[in-house]
């Protein structure tokens, strides 16, 4: 048994040291004899005070000490976020697609494979010119993700954390709790509901659920309504997140406890009428108990929120624990992804400009490159504290200002998350500090939290498929418009008349081409073209130390 | 009394295609221009057109992508949403053309009366300004006004007990419908009574003075003089409005858009878009455009010869 840990902890250790080792000699490659151009793509968020996302300070860095370097000129080409399909459709029509493809979603890039945007590739090359990357693949499991239909068309970035993501926080007013008698955030759908219609009742908010209309994609996840265990079958046909379950128990529960709220008063009726930033302003206008958010060191809502309400108090929604099996809820939560950005090669791609490709991908790899590109340069992005971790200066504006969350859209072909020592490091960097609440604290024993519900195994990696799916690419966007209206008719009818109209838009949005994706991944599933679930139990997880 | 029996008619001239050309060389140089605009953004896509016999993958361009055939189009018109589509995008262009139409020449007509110069020049201006508004901007405003509890409009309307609850403007199909047309009209309204505005400058003044004389009063000279004298202006944007039928402005609909309201507001832009470009089925998004152009076209044609049978100038 030692002999066998002893082994254990050398594989682990290797592992662990495999990319560093193979990083040594990465970059020893010649530069290019002629000019190499590669395109990268790089997501437009529209918004204000960004520099420009295809020339700015940062790829100007790039092309001066990577491009130059090795006689390759790289260029940007803009993704509008909102609109990435419709942009890459435009783009290959114009045959202008640029080298690199990538996309978080694992269905927008198997249709990308199966429209003929990508080539396939040899990944023993990739792994001589991109060894740290290639490694780091290896490392973390992630071969199985590069093909479809056996045939290898992605390298795979790397997702710290994907199984225990800590970065979306829910506010509360823990100020109001206190005032209706609670000295805890509630956690069961009872406790919640109490707090809920006493603070309705006292007269603190009109509508303290408040609400927000859908956007489609991963709109009403519905993991904590699935009864445990699970059957993997049903799993793979309806556990998706990119379209709306609609006809399944989990989402019927689901909109049953939406369309109770909304009956008892608590959701805002204009809800479907309240974008998310119509939700952050009516929060920080002290109209609703809860927003959520993306953590990161500078949050101007929170300020924002302190400002307008310096006496409030708020914290942070703790992580489910328990089971309410009356109430039909669990801890189940879903994972991400286990990879990041999945990056494929145009299809017209050259074996040099697919070379040039892999440098980039293993020179943004490589430590000292990737520390610069996420924290910027020492003195005007960023400080060392006193513990000599690097701190952002949040409100720099000078000539080096970064893109989007610490230029994350250049650096995420990689991997996606900021890196500076042990989680505690990277959740005290990520969180601000002058506010008049410090939430670092609380933020490091909710992951750890979340550690042990993931290690209880109530983590739910959704289904993912090496097979392209035709009737997901026919049927998505149909589905989830169609779902948005279906939905809110749910949450608003009287409760009495709920169940007989969900059987009725079941039906219908089964014809509307439903059931042919669900058949598709049943196919799937039973061929052997999808991931399984992960181990799974029913046992409740104590969190009350 | 008829406008039609003062024509001017002036001595007739020869001229050679060589002659207006030497003569009017600088003209038709600036004309070039705007032909080159038609013909690039009207004309030289028709060749694309071809994709809807195509299951057209852009990244296999065209030489690349399957022939279908017709098949595009069977299976559009099998499609229930777009039947939906179909049926509210007749429904509403024809209630749009009903409402929309006639209050452009009555306000046309009314400008027409102002003697006040300055406030005749203020009144245009503002009403011409909704026409530059963009959708996005007057969709925002819409919602703020019309909102069914915060908005303004209801706040007042329920604080002044007028009602007892809010009315839902824009959050239930059929009030929607009417706010929308509504809407419609006031963006549109300034804008469309120019061309009768100047439509009615050509009106010889010594018909109204011949009127007069005879003891016309005022209504009685707008109904057999201006009306008559900006007839063929009506029909003829009568015959542009009606190619419109199958038309649909996806800004317009989208920024009134809500999930309460599908059921009208799922017109043929709307599946256009969803359908076809966000799901990159530029066939399938080809095939209903181009539906919508033949049709349109057919109505034109149609709606030209009944106005000529009727004695009308017409359009073509």
């Amino acid at each position: 048994m030692k002999k066998l840990l002893t082994y254990a902890i050398m594989l682990a250790m290797l592992l662990t040291l495999m990319p560093v080792m193979a990083s040594a000699e990465a970059t020893d490659w010649e530069p290019f004899a002629e000019n190499v151009t590669i395109t990268i793509p790089v997501y437009d968020r529209g918004q204000a005070g960004i520099p420009n996302v295809e020339d700015n300070y940062w790829t100007q860095w790039i092309q001066e000490n990577f491009g130059n370097k090795y006689n390759i000129t790289v260029k940007y080409v803009a993704i509008p976020r909102s609109d990435v399909m419709n942009k890459y459709s435009m783009l290959a029509a114009a045959d202008d697609l640029p080298t690199v493809l990538m996309e978080y979603d694992y269905p927008k890039v198997t249709q990308w494979a199966a429209d003929g945007y990508l080539q396939t590739f040899d990944m023993e090359l990739f792994a001589e010119t991109a060894p740290t990357y290639y490694n780091r693949m290896v490392a973390n499991n992630q071969l199985t993700y590069t093909k479809i239909n056996g045939e290898t068309y992605f390298a795979a970035a790397y997702r710290p954390y994907y199984d225990t993501a800590y970065t979306f926080q829910n506010f509360v007013r823990m100020d109001w709790l206190r005032e209706v008698g609670y000295d805890y955030v509630p956690v069961t759908r009872e406790d919640y509901l109490d707090a809920m219609l006493a603070i309705k009742d006292a007269g603190i908010a009109e509508y303290p659920a408040g609400g927000e209309m859908i956007t489609g994609v991963g709109s009403d996840q519905n993991y904590s309504y699935r009864t445990w265990p699970l059957d993997e079958a049903e799993w793979a046909m309806y556990g998706d997140y990119n379209i709306p379950s609609l006809g399944w128990y989990p989402n019927y529960e689901l909109l049953k406890y939406e369309n109770y709220k909304y009956n008892a008063g608590l959701t805002n009726p204009e809800y479907y009428l309240t974008t998310s930033e119509d939700a952050k302003s009516a929060f920080i206008n002290g109209e609703i108990y809860q927003y959520g958010g993306y953590i990161s060191a500078s949050m101007d809502w929170l300020t924002a929120f302190y400002e307008a309400n310096p006496d409030a108090e708020l914290a942070i929604v703790p992580v489910n624990g328990k089971i309410d099996a009356e109430a039909g809820t669990y801890p189940g939560y879903r994972t991400d992804n286990p990879f990041g950005m999945m990056v494929g090669f145009n299809k017209d791609a050259t074996k040099d400009q697919l070379t040039a490709a892999w440098m980039y991908m293993e020179w943004l790899t490589q430590e000292e490159n990737l520390f610069t590109f996420q924290w910027g340069i020492e003195g005007e992005n960023f400080n060392y504290n006193e513990e000599g971790l690097p701190v952002t200066v949040s409100d720099y504006n000078g000539e080096c200002k970064m893109g989007v969350n610490n230029n994350k859209d250049y650096w995420c072909i990689t991997i996606e998350a900021r890196q500076a020592g042990t989680i505690e490091d990277v959740i005290t960097a990520n969180l601000p500090h002058d506010l008049p609440q410090d939430f670092t604290e609380d933020v490091i024993a909710w992951y750890y939290d979340k550690v042990a519900v993931r290690d209880a195994g109530w983590a739910i990696a959704n289904a993912l498929y090496s097979v392209s799916m035709a009737a997901e690419g026919e049927f998505q966007t149909k589905l989830t418009s169609l779902y948005k209206e279906y939905r809110d008719k749910l949450t608003m009818c009287p409760e009495d008349e709920f169940d007989a109209l969900y059987e009725q838009y079941a039906k219908e949005y089964a014809e509307a081409g439903y059931a042919a994706v669900t058949e598709e991944r049943l196919a799937a599933y039973e061929a052997g073209s999808s991931t399984h679930m992960l181990n799974q139990t029913a046992e409740e997880v104590d969190l009350s130390k | 009394m008829s406008v039609r029996a003062v024509k001017n008619k002036g001595p007739i001239t020869k001229t050679t295609w060589k002659k207006a050309l030497t003569r009017d060389w600088h003209l038709y140089l600036m004309l070039l221009f705007p032909i080159t605009m038609v013909f690039m953004f009207n004309y030289a896509a028709y060749p694309g057109l071809r994709m809807v016999l195509l299951d057209y993958k852009p990244a296999h361009g065209y030489e690349g992508s399957a022939y279908v055939g017709l098949a595009t189009f069977a299976k559009v018109f099998r499609d229930a949403d777009f039947h939906r589509a179909l049926k509210n995008s007749i429904v509403f262009n024809l209630l749009d053309l009903l409402v929309s139409f006639p209050v452009p020449i009555v306000l046309a007509l009314m400008l027409n009366e102002l003697r006040l110069a300055k406030f005749k020049k203020i009144s245009q201006t503002v009403l011409y300004l909704p026409h530059f508004l963009s959708w996005v901007i007057i969709g925002s405003v819409a919602y703020q006004l019309f909102k069914p509890s915060s908005g303004i409009v209801n706040v007042l309307l329920v604080k002044s007990g007028i009602v007892d609850s809010g009315i839902p403007f824009l959050t239930e199909k059929n009030h929607w419908a009417v706010t929308y047309l509504l809407i419609g009209v006031w963006q549109g309204m300034g804008w469309g009574s120019i061309l009768y505005l100047a439509a009615i400058t050509g009106i010889s003044g010594e018909l109204y003075e011949a009127a007069m004389i005879d003891g016309a009063s005022r209504l009685q000279r707008i109904w057999h003089v201006t009306l008559p004298g900006i007839r063929s202006t009506i029909v003829i944007l009568l015959i542009m409005n009606l190619g419109k039928i199958m038309g649909s402005n996806y800004e317009r609909l989208d920024v009134f858009d809500n999930t309460q309201v599908r059921d009208y507001q799922y017109q043929l832009a709307i599946y256009i878009f969803e359908n076809g470009l966000g799901n990159a089925k530029f066939s399938m998004a080809t095939a209903v455009g181009l539906f919508q152009s033949m049709v349109g076209l057919m109505l034109v044609l149609i709606s030209d010869r009944f106005a000529k049978a009727l004695g009308e100038d017409g359009l073509l």
